[in-house]
């Protein structure tokens, strides 16, 4: 105790510094950085030909592929449909206002598993509203439109809840100034409105794909899970893992890892770009 | 002071009221705005002063009454069809569009040709002296410079009206005082009628040509600002725009009974009878002193006085006076004195009055605390006293 009062009183130097950071850091070390780390490690530990020829299977890249797809439908569509709610839930005032914003927000906090569970039993051959279409040749379960469906649930409030934070806090004056020189709603929120999400609306598409590319409990109920039609990128980790093709699940697992790492790397140094006034 | 033809209004509001629920914010407002002029609604804080704005820029809807821009019933037209310019406290300018973009958003969605846009754009840019600033963004200008594009943004599509909300509240001192004068010479080149509200009386004699007094909901009095300084119709006015003694009188022929004081005056014998309770309004530099009983020559004296206070307040001197004029009948109203309420349970108004002397006056001839004084007026108004017959 004495020393270190005594060393940081003679060198002027506080201990307390570089040793809560490296605690943190050997925290964080089995924790993150190792697991990461082995996907790496073991990847390319037979080198790069085979890490790059299990990449190139038709299979895997397939699975990327369709990954992506649908991710990128559903964060279109949850973006907008983000845009919107924020807009009508912060710009107007009604009975239930409150019971809707919680509703939005509820499918994070539902496991994943049991979101592809529920969709299932709507859509499915036996499912509530399934029952009637099926005859009718209409049958979206396991196809890529499910696996749609089911990201659009998972990620439901992530982009609503970047946006509507700041539809809160921009100044109705503002809307109003826009009205009184001549706008109209539309081009009031064309050139006033939307410019100033700009910031909220990327990164709230950035979170919202990074999370639905990488969802697995709901899409593996819903797609069924076959190789080169239904296989998004986790499905096939975890199928090939299953095989004992330790290899073929480890370069994707390499590709999602990067991916993740470049979107929030993009969130986080963006960041002042994207709220620049 | 008011020019013996009024022009043709520009804008009028016709009997305004407005309810928010049961709660009456307004009620009965009528005023008219000539091309060129500037009109001050002066008011405290929940006077209604922004109602009134915001119903003539159509941002609400009044319960009763019109409004006429330029001879037009605008009342049932939304904000955007009415063609006003509406200068917000905070300014509302678009924070992702430059200077020049923000001045020529309504030209463009007008959908005006570029040229045409660009040439205005330039011409607003120089008469608001921002032209190295016209790349910029909002937020890189300074409060003065951020309001002087708001006002450009609203001349581009040539206003029926400006209204100004409030304009300086969010400045300092300094920057409030020269931001003013610069926008009223700015005003008076582009010749548009402008509306502005304020709670600052100062703020308000200085910028309008005329102004309004709003009081919960209802105009006390619209005049210019001589008049309403100096002739106020309400004890309100009076005491709103500035430091007002108020003492009761009784009206008696060819003088005024102030306890046992008297003033000469001859009042309008169709307002005020022999024997009515009346309250004299004066301003406290509208009082003259004189050291011992007798006032300088020839000014008439309203009565004798102690020296209770004397407080150098830069540039001026404050003196607070005892009157000596006990004694004399006392008005009987019917009206509860408003000082009921406070914890004083003398009449303060009544005896105690505040008089300034300017600093070449007030070295020339100390005064000091408990000397007597004579004290005489050089102007006063006399205001008729609610509920008393």
């Amino acid at each position: 105790m004495s020393t270190v009062a005594a060393m940081r009183h003679v060198r002027g130097f506080d201990v307390a510094r570089p040793l809560s950071i490296g605690v943190l850091v050997l925290m964080m070390l089995p924790l993150v950085f190792l697991p990461l780390a082995s996907i790496f490690i073991f990847g390319t530990s037979n080198g790069l030909d085979k890490f790059w020829g299990a990449l190139m299977q038709p299979e895997a890249i397939f699975a990327l592929k369709l990954s992506m797809a649908t991710s990128f439908w559903a964060t279109v569509f949850n973006v907008i449909f983000g845009l919107f709610a924020a807009y009508v839930l912060s710009r107007y005032n009604f009975w239930g206002r409150n019971a809707l914003i919680v509703t939005i927000s509820l499918p994070t906090a539902i496991p994943t598993a049991v979101a592809g569970f529920a969709l299932l039993l709507l859509w499915g051959p036996y499912g509530t509203l399934g029952r009637l279409l099926t005859p009718h040749g209409f049958q979206i379960m396991f196809t890529a439109g499910a696996i749609i469906l089911a990201n659009i649930f998972v990620t439901f409030p992530l982009a609503f809840g970047v946006i509507k934070p700041v539809f809160d806090t921009m100044s109705r004056s503002l809307e109003e100034a826009s009205a009184t020189i001549g706008a109209t709603r539309w081009q009031t929120f064309w050139h006033v409105t939307l410019p100033s999400l700009r910031g909220a609306i990327v990164s709230g598409a950035l979170l919202t794909f990074a999370r639905a590319v990488g969802e697995f409990g709901s899409t593996i109920l819903v797609s069924g899970n076959l190789a080169g039609r239904t296989q998004t990128a986790p499905l096939y980790i975890f199928a090939k893992f299953n095989e004992g093709q330790i290899e073929a699940a480890n370069a994707i697992a390499i590709v999602l890892a990067l991916f993740s790492f470049l979107i929030f790397s993009v969130l986080f140094f963006a960041r002042d770009w994207l709220d620049v006034d | 002071m008011q020019s013996p033809h009024r022009p043709a209004a520009a804008a009028s509001v016709v009997g305004i009221s407005k309810r928010f629920g049961k709660a009456s914010v307004l009620e009965n407002i009528s005023f008219d705005v000539a091309e060129g002029e500037v009109l001050v609604l002066l008011g405290a804080s929940g006077s209604g002063k922004t109602t009134i704005l915001r119903i003539i820029a159509g941002l609400e809807m009044p319960y009763t009454g019109k409004v006429i821009l330029h001879g037009r019933d605008v009342t049932e037209l939304p904000a955007r069809e009415r063609g006003v310019g509406v200068i917000f406290q905070s300014y509302a300018l678009f924070p992702k569009m430059t200077v020049e973009k923000n001045i020529g958003y309504g030209l463009r969605i007008r959908k005006r040709k570029r040229k045409e846009i660009r040439e205005t754009v330039n011409e607003l840019l120089s008469l608001v002296q921002l032209e190295e600033h016209r790349k910029k963004y909002p937020s890189q200008l300074s409060g003065g410079q951020q309001q002087r594009v708001a006002i450009a943004r609203t001349l581009a599509y040539k206003p029926e009206v400006l209204l100004f909300d409030e304009p300086f509240g969010a400045l300092d001192t300094q920057t409030r005082v020269h931001l003013r004068r610069e926008i009223r010479a700015l005003l008076k080149k582009v010749n548009v009628p402008s509306i502005f509200i304020t709670h600052d009386q100062e703020e308000a004699l200085e910028l309008g040509d005329r102004v309004a007094v709003l009081n919960v909901g209802h105009i006390e009095q619209i005049g210019t600002p001589f008049e309403i300084y100096n002739q106020p119709a309400t004890e309100y006015v009076a005491t709103f725009l500035g430091a007002a003694n108020v003492l009761e009188a009784i009206v008696r022929k060819e003088f005024l009974e102030v306890g046992s004081a008297r003033i000469p005056a001859t009042l309008d014998k169709e307002k005020f009878r022999e024997g009515d309770c009346v309250k004299i309004v004066f301003r406290p530099e509208d009082i003259l002193l004189n050291r011992g009983d007798l006032p300088r020559s020839g000014e008439p004296r309203l009565a004798t006085a102690r020296i209770e206070e004397v407080a150098f307040v830069g540039a001026y001197e404050r003196l607070r006076l005892r009157l000596d004029i006990s004694g004399g009948e006392e008005c009987k109203t019917d009206e509860t004195p408003f000082y009921l309420t406070t914890e004083t349970p003398e009449r303060p108004s009544t005896k105690s009055i505040i008089a300034t002397r300017p600093k070449p006056e007030a070295s020339a001839t100390r005064l000091h605390v408990g000397e007597k004084v004579a004290v005489s007026l050089t102007s006063f108004t006399v205001l008729p006293q609610k509920g008393t017959k």
